[in-house]
């Protein structure tokens, strides 16, 4: 078998050491909100020049799925998304956390994360060929009716149907801030040159949720505060398994998928995993109150897009999402051309990252679990102090981006935003997915009329397009099947 | 003897820029010097500055330079904050060909090209107008005749950005029409067009040759006055009669009032590291083409495509459109 010889470089100790490294550097900047998983990888891209191309390609991977995985410990403990992909696990974590169980949350997303991310792997290594040609069907229409699909996530996000229509699409206005996609027009800019290409995204998400939740906090801070019950446990109890079994397959899959649809992502994945296992569930109303399942279908969502974003760049030369864009600038730097070439001419590059790709998710595993103890030790903190550290974490994670003051301002803004929202109870969450959401949907959908000539029929005729539009139309028409569902069998 | 005299006159040549050199260049650069590069950290900019980063810090030991990242604005945020940055030569700018030619015609910059003081060009982006999959052409005459009767569907990074002016600045030269497809950035343009949802796009030679190779593209023309060594059977717009060449590019600038004994150094420095043996092969892995220009070529060229870009833009009806 000579495929697998091409395994052996991997489990030499230098090589297993950085793809450790590399893994538990990605979780720590993961962890920390605003240092994202794709400025991670950028910034260490140089250290990988002297390194062999398996090696360096892996510990960039090591650091994709470590930073990934990282991002659920803030969403967690602090509400705070510490990298975008994680927004979605703030609706459960950190409910979860309030009540005590942020050790058994944190359990939850690691396996959650693992699961994903293993799936992935194995899709990765058995078909990545196949599936990629699947995902060049994708053209303006059926992107346009993916995110259409995905934004009627707000329907069920919102228990105020009015309400959250009104988050999401304050969410798309907002999101039209900045150059027009197809003209390049100025749109809402109001002559700030800051602000010519939009908001930028992750301080906004900072703001929207970190900072609103430090203003709630301040105004609660007269009331005495509420001791922290000890968190220890970090493994879910058997049923808690068992409520999220369908869940972590269903994220796992949907993970697997989004990935593999280049330009789209693990933010996309994650809510859209989110609201197909709230959807499916037999107890919806538990979702958002700290209830397990919600926690291990966003985090094996977000984890499987990892290794699923690859099967694009290995197979066919396509990033498929921003991190697998920086990842394909290293392989180039190794002299290597993703496409399909290059598993002809280099079979032990591309063996050698399927091999990358489950060890990262076995060192990432072993990392988080030993972790949790340390990483909830957050939570003893005195509320005040642990405040104030959010407030500068906030500002360092905004600014630290693109060392852009305009960021800070945006943050700042978000922030009133969102204690604003949350006050008069309206979804943050609604808001957040219409900006991940909107601009894929606008943007596709006028280059696909521009391609068409406006033509709407030729537009919509696509088969997955009208899958994706029949999704859409089944998602919101759901509470009126499932109530009347539950009707007949009363 | 010979050698006495050679070396007398070295230590008087280094006496005397010693002199009046003054402290400040002599010992220049004292601090990191920092370059702007105006995208964020990954794109194909961001990467040649670390690598001359990595290079320049070799070649001069004990010396810094520090990448530091500021996007938006299409690169216009970016390169205004090194055009206005201090000038004393520790702050320079990745020379970038949107934000520097095309932008200021757009609109929404502070900043225009007699703004900049040009240190020197170290790469350059070669352009090859690709047929995408299931293109109903496969090779320059055809492409010409297609598009005759029906605008073929070319695909762009973005409105405005240095592929439509190419794509629509070639067309304006062959007298032909085209639909310029926008996308959000390269990849995405390229996705479609491995994918046939568009019909042509415009490719770095290096990711047209593995997608041809791998039959997912084919070359139509190279925007070159000359054929490439990589694809040796591809013509240029040349030699078919279309007065018409294009290429993007990276360098660095410093703001206007750089004082002339730092730029000067810079400008060495910046030759001495496009040179460098190991800069070029490292460059030349990831794809781009390694050229050195000195600041007075460099202006010229960035000169002449900001005067193509402005004649693009009007028949477009894009001047000043963000103003």
């Amino acid at each position: 078998m000579d495929t697998l010889s091409y395994l052996t470089p991997l489990f030499q100790f230098d090589v297993l050491w950085t793809i450790a490294m590399g893994t538990l550097g990605g979780l720590v900047i993961g962890a920390l909100p605003g240092l994202t998983a794709t400025m991670g990888v950028a910034l260490l891209i140089p250290l990988t020049f002297s390194m062999t191309p398996v090696m360096g390609l892996n510990m960039l991977i090591g650091i994709y799925i470590g930073g990934i995985y990282g991002g659920c410990v803030s969403s967690i403990l602090l509400r705070t998304p510490g990298t975008p992909a994680s927004a979605a696990t703030v609706l459960d974590g950190y409910p979860m956390a309030q009540k005590g169980q942020a050790g058994k949350a944190l359990g939850m997303a690691t396996i959650a994360s693992t699961v994903g991310g293993l799936f992935a792997a194995v899709v990765l290594a058995t078909l990545a060929p196949q599936l990629a040609s699947v995902a060049l069907e994708f053209g303006a229409p059926e992107y346009f009716a993916l995110a259409l699909f995905g934004l009627t996530i707000i329907a069920s996000l919102s228990g105020d149907l009015l309400k959250g229509a009104i988050s999401g699409l304050l969410g798309i206005l907002i999101a039209c801030v900045g150059a027009d996609p197809i003209s390049g027009v100025m749109r809402y800019t109001f002559g700030v040159n800051g602000f010519a290409s939009g908001f930028a995204f992750t301080p906004a998400l900072i703001g929207l949720f970190a900072l609103s939740e430090v203003f709630t906090q301040l105004e609660r801070l007269h009331l005495s505060e509420t001791p922290i019950s000890h968190v220890a446990n970090r493994w879910p109890s058997m049923k808690e398994m068992k409520e999220s079994a369908s869940a972590l397959l269903r994220g796992s899959i949907i993970g697997t998928f989004i990935g593999i649809v280049p330009g789209t992502g693990s933010g996309t994945a994650s809510w859209i995993s989110y609201n197909e296992a709230r959807r499916s569930s037999k107890t919806p109303e538990k979702f958002g109150t700290g209830y397990a399942p919600g926690v291990a279908a966003t985090e094996s969502a977000n984890n499987a897009v990892c290794a699923s974003a690859l099967i694009p760049l290995l197979a066919l030369g396509v990033p498929g999402d921003v991190v697998t864009a920086v990842l394909m600038g290293g392989l180039m730097i190794q002299g290597l051309a993703p496409g399909p070439m290059l598993f002809q001419t280099n079979p032990d590059v591309v063996v050698g990252i399927f091999g990358g790709t489950f060890i990262a998710t076995i060192f990432m595993f072993i990392f988080g679990m030993a972790l949790i103890p340390l990483f909830s030790k957050i939570l003893m903190v005195p509320r005040r102090m642990l405040t104030i550290s959010i407030v500068i974490f906030c500002f360092i994670g905004s600014f630290s981006i693109n060392l852009n003051p305009i960021d800070l301002y945006t943050m700042v803004g978000f922030g009133v935003l969102g204690w604003g929202m949350q006050k008069f109870g309206f979804s943050q969450a609604a808001l957040c997915i219409a900006l991940i959401l909107g601009p894929m949907m606008e943007s596709n959908l006028r280059r696909g009329l521009l391609q068409t000539g406006d033509d709407v029929i030729a537009f919509v005729s696509g088969p997955i397009t009208l899958l994706f539009l029949g999704l859409t139309v089944l998602s919101l028409l759901w509470p009126l099947i499932s109530r009347a569902r539950s009707k007949s069998n009363a | 003897m010979k050698t006495s005299t050679s070396t007398s006159t070295l230590a008087l040549a280094a006496a005397a820029i010693m002199m009046t050199g003054m402290a400040s260049a002599a010992d220049f650069p004292a601090r990191p010097i920092q370059v702007v590069v105006p995208y964020s950290a990954g794109g194909s900019t961001d990467l040649s500055l670390r690598v001359f980063a990595d290079v320049f810090e070799k070649k001069f030991e004990g010396k810094q330079f520090v990448v530091r990242n500021q996007p938006g604005g299409g690169g216009a945020i970016g390169t205004s904050a090194a055009v206005h940055g201090r000038p004393d030569g520790y702050t320079v700018g990745a020379a970038a060909q949107g934000p520097i030619a095309i932008k200021p015609h757009i609109g929404g910059t502070d900043y225009e090209v007699d703004n900049f003081a040009f240190v020197g060009l170290f790469a350059r982006s070669l352009q090859v107008l690709v047929a995408c999959k299931d293109a109903p052409f496969s090779d320059y005459d055809a492409f010409i005749e297609y598009a005759k009767s029906k605008k073929p569907q070319v695909g762009n990074s973005g409105a405005g950005g240095a592929n439509q002016i190419s794509a629509e600045a070639f067309a304006a030269a062959a007298g032909i029409k085209i639909e310029s497809i926008p996308f959000e950035g390269s990849s995405k343009a390229r996705t479609a067009c491995i994918g046939g949802h568009i019909d042509a796009m415009v490719a770095s030679p290096a990711e047209a040759k593995a997608a041809s190779e791998a039959g997912q593209m084919v070359p139509l023309f190279v925007m070159e006055d000359k054929r490439i060594d990589l694809f040796p059977d591809t013509p240029t717009a040349v030699e078919k009669g279309v007065d018409f060449t294009w290429s993007s590019w990276k360098g660095l600038i410093a703001p206007k009032n750089t004082p002339a004994d730092q730029l000067a150094w810079l400008r060495e420095a910046t030759k001495a590291v496009a040179t460098d043996p190991a800069f070029v092969q490292k460059m030349t892995d990831m794809g781009e083409f390694v050229t050195y220009e000195d600041a007075e070529t460099f202006e010229k060229r960035v000169r002449k495509d900001s005067d193509v870009s402005r004649k693009v833009l009007e028949e477009l009806g894009m001047l000043g459109m963000n103003k």
